[in-house]
């Protein structure tokens, strides 16, 4: 697993589009070095002062960045991935949603070949306060440095549970979004692994939702492995229908599989404490310290 | 999306799948016409999507015409998990010694697609016993895959070799049509050893359509999901009175639970999606206005990809023509100049969502 350090410099896919523009300054504001712009046929402009290339292995040759955040569209964001990894990107963050399946097994496949980590796609990225650096499209003022690791598989909630725990004085060590999609480039249970061996991490809040079973999954990990940090989850979704594709493509249940009542047991199962609403995930790590 | 069974089996015929001969039927006496065309005794099928059809009394086998007449206006009439049929299938019926199990399906955990395959089948997938799981490559399955599948099922060397060219079949139809599951259950093994798809469970990557035009008018459109899903979000009718609208599916499903708990029912899911702008916002809130049965329209916005000032902008202009009560709890990115856009307008802002939900349930 790779996370973002300090002054790094990061490239951006799909730089000159509308998002790709404002997430540029946005990460140039909060003090990640965005190096460079990749998008076919723009090459010999700038965006925010940043140069945009043609390709990603051009960028990588000018500005030596070996990290990008993706905007490309769905229907190109297999292309794009591909042309990342192929050319030696290690950290690639797709933000784009509505990739099909098939595309994001494919690019899953290629990282693990080329020991690179994904991370998405359909998420927000991933912010780590105390090194000034994010990656993704998260609002910054929600987020503040501090011993609190988050991933979640929805973005918002993400911003909406660290906010709730910045303002009770608790910052994040690391925040990611795992993603929104059934396959998720790097999964629950790889973060979890990754925060239990980062000294800047002292409790992990797990945020989960309806369909499939990552939580489950998660759950049945953290019992096996006897996981030496406290854990606190949230799992949205408690009212949810059933056979609807809530929102996010991975978040449906199909007759009893996939339902938050299942993971909520599973985590309790395993010893982890369940908020019942985004709002008491800060008491719930209060208890935890 | 889940095809219906009846295009489901159109496309398995489109891939040489045999199944039993079948006419779609659209009312009752098309119904009875059909079955004219059939070899009693007829199974009617209703299709619809929920679940359990079955057990629901949503299939009927019928040998003469004047029980067809009316099973068809029964099933015609009969909702299943809230859903009733537009179509029916009127299908020649197989006789069969026993039920096997066979799908292609999408294993998130394993991040890879996979096999399915048992010998007892037309339970749940989860309750089958004796299961077979094989991860299929991802360029697909070759002879030799297949075969070893129904080796593991240790099928007789005629149904192995029928079962396998099945298999095969069903999987590139799965990775061709980029399906998230094609399912056979049951797969018939009749009198004769003849294995036959009785039911066929297809559901279809939504993120793929682009790739996949021919789907595009598989669905009888409901006009509302039709405008949400052209605007480029998320919604789901909910059958309540409060309209439930935010940005990202995981803030709207936790905003949904907060209005359940409270004591509210949810009309609908509104998830406006990543970076939604002053016109798609304008849009969902005219849409859930129209939404027949809602009285109260709650909205959760917390700013990232999506600027809470083009939200703000949004509802001031669609509140401006009028419009249901609106309670709104906007934070995040641009916050506070999204709350002073909504100054002087009739939203009810809330800091939090809790103090929203509680007002929004209340009608305060």
């Amino acid at each position: 697993m790779i996370i973002p350090g300090r002054g790094e410099p990061v490239m951006v896919q799909g730089m000159t589009g509308t998002y790709g523009r404002l997430h540029t300054k946005l990460m140039l504001q909060y003090g990640t070095k965005v190096a460079a712009g990749v998008t076919p046929g723009k090459g010999g402009q700038a965006v925010e002062g940043v140069p945009v290339y043609d390709t990603v292995a051009e960028a990588m040759e000018k500005t030596g960045a070996r990290a990008s955040v993706c905007f490309v569209p769905a229907e190109y964001t297999y292309s794009a991935g591909k042309e990342a990894l192929d050319a030696g990107v290690t950290l690639l963050v797709l933000i784009t949603e509505h990739v099909p399946v098939r595309d994001e097994l494919r690019l899953v496949q290629l990282a693990q070949t080329r020991g690179a980590t994904i991370i998405g796609p359909n998420c927000p990225g991933i912010i780590v306060p105390s090194q000034k650096v994010k990656m993704g499209i998260m609002p910054a003022p929600s987020f503040s440095p501090g011993k609190v690791a988050l991933f979640s598989r929805s973005g918002t909630l993400t911003y909406e549970i660290a906010g709730q725990l910045t303002a009770a004085g608790y910052g994040q060590s690391v925040a990611v979004g795992v993603g929104g999609d059934p396959i998720n480039g790097s999964t629950p249970i790889e973060w979890m692994d990754f925060l239990q061996n980062d000294p800047g991490t002292d409790v992990v809040v797990a945020v989960g939702e309806i369909g499939g079973d990552a939580e489950e999954r998660l759950a049945r990990h953290i019992k096996k492995s006897g996981y030496g940090k406290p854990i606190v989850s949230y799992v949205a979704g408690r009212h949810a229908p059933k056979e609807k594709k809530m929102g996010h493509a991975g978040a449906i249940i199909y007759g009893d599989f996939g339902t938050a009542d299942s993971k909520i047991r599973a985590f309790t199962d395993a010893g982890v404490k369940v908020a019942r609403t985004p709002m008491e995930v800060p008491s719930l790590v209060r208890q935890s310290l | 999306m889940r095809l219906f069974e009846y295009q489901a089996k159109e496309l398995f015929k489109e891939y040489g799948l045999s199944v039993p001969k079948s006419i779609r039927a659209d009312t009752v006496d098309g119904a009875v016409e059909a079955f004219g065309k059939l070899a009693p005794p007829v199974a009617i099928k209703s299709q619809v999507l929920a679940g359990g059809r079955g057990k629901a009394g949503g299939i009927a086998i019928v040998s003469d015409a004047a029980s067809v007449r009316s099973e068809a206006e029964r099933i015609f009439g009969l909702s299943i998990g809230g859903e009733k049929p537009g179509v029916l299938l009127l299908e020649e019926a197989y006789p069969h010694d026993s039920e096997m199990y066979l799908s292609v399906t999408l294993d998130r955990g394993e991040r890879s697609f996979v096999v399915i395959a048992a010998k007892a089948g037309g339970v749940e997938v989860e309750s089958l016993s004796g299961k077979v799981i094989r991860k299929i490559p991802i360029d697909g399955i070759d002879e030799k895959f297949a075969a070893g599948v129904a080796e593991d099922l240790k099928l007789p060397p005629r149904q192995a070799e029928q079962h396998a060219r099945i298999l095969l079949s069903l999987e590139r139809l799965a990775r061709e049509k980029e399906c998230e599951l094609a399912e056979i259950n049951p797969l018939a093994v009749g009198k004769d050893g003849t294995l036959v798809p009785l039911d066929a469970k297809v559901i279809v990557d939504d993120n793929a359509l682009f790739r996949h035009p021919e789907f595009a008018k598989l669905h009888p459109e409901d006009e509302l999901e039709g405008e949400a899903s052209r605007q480029g979000f998320a919604f789901v009718r909910l059958g309540g009175d409060i309209a439930v609208v935010g940005n990202g599916a995981g803030l709207v499903l936790s905003t949904l639970d907060l209005v359940g708990d409270a004591g509210g029912t949810p009309a609908c899911f509104l998830d406006l999606g990543g970076g939604a702008q002053q016109d798609r916002v304008e849009a969902a809130l005219r849409l859930v206005n129209r939404l027949p049965g809602v009285r109260r329209i709650l909205v959760n916005i917390y700013g990232g990809i999506t600027r809470s000032t083009d939200v703000a902008a949004g509802i001031r202009a669609v509140l401006a023509e009028g419009g249901k009560p609106l309670y709104a709890r906007v934070s995040g990115a641009d916050e506070e100049e999204a709350r002073k856009l909504l100054v002087g307008t009739r939203a009810k802002l809330y800091r939090t969502a809790p103090e929203a939900v509680e007002a929004v349930v209340k009608g305060q």
